[in-house]
């Protein structure tokens, strides 16, 4: 180890030289690939990241020639830049775009819609069939709209800085606007999102009453009705299973860990099938048993007890070596000392195995909890529609929709109209509420304890 | 003050268990009288279940006294019953829970050999066995390797590839060999030491092969006759993101650990918040970022958005692990005239194999089984993985793609049901050595 600078000076020394050393690298990088390009056409953008890798591992040592205690932070840096490159850059942008209207039909390119036969009036100024409003559909005017011109394969885009009655001045000429190249010339307005400031916000406020929040209280109540559900089960089968005296414990705890053993991605797909309403082979069992076919898939609360049964059947497998684990901490001496002090098997396990328990368990409840309030996977693959719809709720929020289910089916699924902004606005919604639940459990748990020293 | 607490809890209990079921009760009620089609309906069946239930454990009880009275006094002592009476039932318990947990994987297991192939089957079954009439034990009176069959149509196979297979296989049946022989002779290390071997050499090669697939062999019509290709792709991805993820986090876990520089609690606070962000919620930012680097379809572009999901948890995991680590070792070794980096690179890496496996396997079966963002980036048939194509099976004609869908989870399931398995106490210490910190 190195002299590093001491306290919030060091810190910051740290953070600036590195931040120089990785922004030199980029300014290098892009110019190396400027330079290849030179010769080779058609690279693919992505070499990019290669040259800025290439261009910072000198810079690395030459930096470290300067600033000696910088080797310490070369451990962090593979991990930072990744990190930075991968996940902050894209949660920056959607929360950037939390606070705009990008969505399919606004995303920055020519509205196709819109597209029109024009012909130049001057090199600047272009003649419209009709009214130019009406045809790009700008609404009232069309001054300040952006516009792609084109014919052929030359294209540019202008801004609209004059309107007539059936004219457009554009802010200057296109270049191919003089050349005598033969073609239709065509004009489409560039659709383009901007910032809305909190409208998306209040949009899912204003609608709260019969979508954000039944599906938090959903939400809710399913990450909670899993995690309490398999920690009960799995708490019972690992207090029986951790006996010594039971024969054949190790083959029914290798047996009953199959449903985590098996990828839940085909498991839930699979469970699809089976609780199909007329033909899913659980209502043929059920219908052995007496029992009419029960509408799981299809009824609100079916659906509902029917997910957290399959989150059941996926889960207790993992409660139950969290309990088994748990269990083996506990050196057996303290079973027989309680035994000849004449305690009865019942006040043995309150008195020794729930004690012990809870303090293991804590953790594994928190972040189960925090793991199955995203669990995208069960809610969707299990019911791709999300269930019954709510009444006059939006059509992206039905009953057994989760928040996060919420949010990409409002970004990516047709019934949401690629309505990225307003999925960005849900997204930043469950990122704040899922902060507050680790910040719950960080202080539950006191993990972070020690490290704040 | 502390009876209140409690009273509170239960009261609260009670509440909800009288909630629960008052719900259930009008949700039984809303029930409609309609019995699935093709099955079989026992008016009452449940109470015949429940007495016969409670006949077994008559018979336990039974069984337990008289099998007590004769041992005492064959041995002359006097043991009370209860405590074999209490294992009987246990068992008989267990041996139920195991038939409810095993009986959605016994159905895919018959649906993948039923050659008729049809989720939505009216057909009634000609037979005096109950269970197989009622569709509740799989009819296997017509099974066949159709639906299996299906998902490698059309697949050009060169001679150098059956000659792999056969290899395969010859090693899979000398593992199975040598654990015959191992469990007939227990306390032989060298069988299992030699049953290891074998193992990896197939599992390396499997790999090998798998990835020697090329595209162009696969010249199958329909969707199905990918499916090695999507096994191929998943195993790829899989293998390559747990490879990544340990690359990524070893140094940042040890300087984490090890490393006593200003704003090193921040940092650390960075890297666990940033992994609170739902990842694939920045789905389209992300896209955007792989459509602007032309890595859209690319396994690429799919393991660089995976690559900021895997580093916060193994960084956490790894720094705890290395803290439990003494760190003399290094130290001596830094006497000894190595550098910090020669320390970490020859010292404290080997030492971490196990926590490595573990965060491999880790981020191994959590990308196997990733949906939404490989179902965003990956596009064509040809680069599909085995759970999207599923999810194409259930989202099209789900009922008459009923029996290859369930061949295509059973062979699906294999690589995920091995790694568990064969790793199986990795995955139980990984979790109480770095994740759970008492």
């Amino acid at each position: 180890m190195h002299r590093h600078p001491p306290g919030f000076r060091g810190l910051l020394l740290a953070l600036a030289t590195l931040t120089a050393a990785v922004g030199l690298a980029v300014v290098v990088g892009v110019l190396l690939f400027w330079l290849v390009r030179v010769w080779v056409h058609d690279l693919p953008n992505y070499l990019l990241l290669l040259t800025t890798g290439l261009a910072l591992l000198p810079m690395l040592v030459l930096f470290r020639r300067r600033f000696p205690f910088l080797s310490d932070w070369y451990y962090l840096l593979p991990a930072t830049l990744f990190l930075l490159a991968f996940t902050v850059y894209p949660i920056v942008l959607t929360m950037a775009l939390a606070f705009t209207n990008f969505s399919g039909k606004n995303y920055g390119r020519p509205d196709r819609a819109t597209e029109t036969a024009v012909t130049f009036v001057a090199p600047d100024t272009l003649r419209f069939p009709s009214d130019p409003a009406r045809a790009l559909q700008c609404g009232d005017s069309c001054v300040g709209a952006q516009l792609e011109v084109y014919r052929g394969n030359d294209r540019a885009r202008q801004t609209v800085t004059g309107e007539g009655s059936t004219t457009l001045t554009l802010n200057r000429a296109p270049a191919f606007a003089t050349s005598t190249q033969a073609g239709q010339l065509y004009v489409a307005r560039i659709s383009n999102y901007h910032f809305i400031g909190f409208r998306n916000f209040t949009f899912i406020l204003s609608n709260a009453a019969t979508s954000l929040w039944p599906v938090f209280r959903w939400n809710v109540v399913f990450a909670a009705g899993s995690v309490l559900l398999t920690a009960l089960m799995g708490l019972i089968l690992g207090v029986v299973l951790n006996d010594a005296k039971l024969r054949l414990r190790n083959f029914y705890r290798t047996a009953l860990i199959i449903s985590w053993a098996l990828p839940n991605i085909i498991t839930i797909q699979m469970w699809n099938a089976l609780l199909n309403q007329q033909f899913g082979a659980v209502n043929r069992l059920l219908g052995l048993l007496g029992i009419y076919s029960i509408p799981w898939l299809t009824q609100t609360d079916w659906a509902k007890l029917g997910i957290i049964l399959v989150n059941l059947w996926l889960g207790f497998p993992f409660m139950m070596t969290a309990t088994l684990g748990a269990l083996s901490t506990i050196p057996n001496e303290l079973y027989e000392s309680a035994q000849i002090d004449g305690a009865s098997p019942w006040q043995a396990f309150r008195g020794i195995t729930l004690p012990l328990v809870r303090t293991a368990f804590t953790p594994v409840l928190l972040t189960s909890f925090a793991f199955n309030f995203n669990n995208f996977n069960l809610i969707y693959l299990l019911l791709p529609q999300g269930g019954p719809a709510i009444p006059g709720g939006m059509a992206t929020a039905n009953s057994t929709d989760i928040l996060i289910s919420w949010a990409y089916k409002t970004a990516f699924r047709s019934e949401g109209g690629s309505a990225y902004g307003l999925g960005s606005a849900i997204a930043l919604i469950i990122f704040v509420v899922t902060v507050g639940i680790s910040l719950i459990n960080f202080n539950l748990t006191g993990a972070f304890k020690e490290e704040a020293r | 003050m502390r009876l209140a607490r409690t009273a509170v809890g239960w009261l609260i209990a009670l509440a909800v268990i009288v909630y629960g079921a008052l719900l259930f009760r009008s949700m039984v009620a809303s029930v409609p009288h309609s019995k699935a089609f093709g099955s079989v309906f026992i008016a009452n069946g449940w109470l015949t279940v429940t007495l016969s239930l409670v006949g077994a454990v008559m018979v336990l009880l039974a069984y337990s006294l008289i099998y007590t009275a004769l041992a005492n006094r064959a041995r002359g002592r006097s043991r009370t019953p209860w405590p074999l009476f209490r294992q009987s039932v246990t068992h008989l318990g267990l041996w139920i829970l195991i038939a409810v947990v095993y009986y959605p994987v016994l159905q895919v297991v018959g649906a993948s050999f039923d050659p008729r192939n049809n989720l939505f089957s009216f057909r009634q079954i000609k037979t005096t066995n109950l269970l197989v009439r009622a569709k509740v034990l799989p009819d296997l009176s017509q099974a066949s390797l159709e639906n299996y069959a299906k998902l490698i149509e059309g697949v050009l196979v060169p001679a150098w590839q059956w000659v792999l297979i056969a290899v395969l296989a010859a090693l899979l049946i000398g593992a199975l060999g040598l654990g015959l022989g191992r469990h007939w002779s227990p306390g032989a290390h060298r069988l299992e030491r030699w049953q290891n071997r074998t193992l990896l050499t197939f599992a390396v090669l499997l790999f090998g092969g798998l990835m020697a697939l090329s595209p162009s062999q696969f010249t199958g019509m329909s969707t199905e006759s990918h499916f090695v290709l999507w096994a191929r792709n998943t195993l790829l991805l899989s293998g390559a993101t747990g490879m990544l993820a340990v690359l990524l986090t070893a140094s940042a876990g040890y300087a984490f650990a090890r490393f006593r520089f200003p704003g090193r609690y921040g940092m650390l606070m960075v890297f666990v918040f940033i992994q609170m962000f739902p990842g694939f919620l920045a789905l389209i930012a992300i896209y955007y970022l792989l459509s602007t680097l032309d890595l859209i379809n690319t396994f690429t572009g799919l393991l660089l958005a995976y690559s900021g999901g895997v580093i916060s948890f193994g960084t956490w995991v790894f720094k705890g692990y290395v803290e439990s680590l003494s760190p003399s070792l290094e130290e001596a070794a830094m006497i000894d005239g190595a550098s910090r980096f020669q320390a970490f690179l020859r010292v404290l890496l080997p030492l971490s194999a196990p926590m490595f496996v573990f965060i491999f396997l880790l981020q191994f079966v959590g990308t196997y089984s990733e949906f939404v963002l490989a179902s965003l980036v990956l596009t064509g048939v040809k680069s599909w993985t085995v759970g999207i194509g599923l999810y194409n099976f259930t989202t099209g004609s789900f009922s008459t793609r009923w029996g290859v869908f369930a061949a295509a989870s059973v062979l699906g399931s294999l690589p995920i049901l091995a790694v568990f398995y064969g790793f199986q106490r990795y995955f139980v210490s990984g979790y109480t050595a770095g994740a759970v910190k008492e």
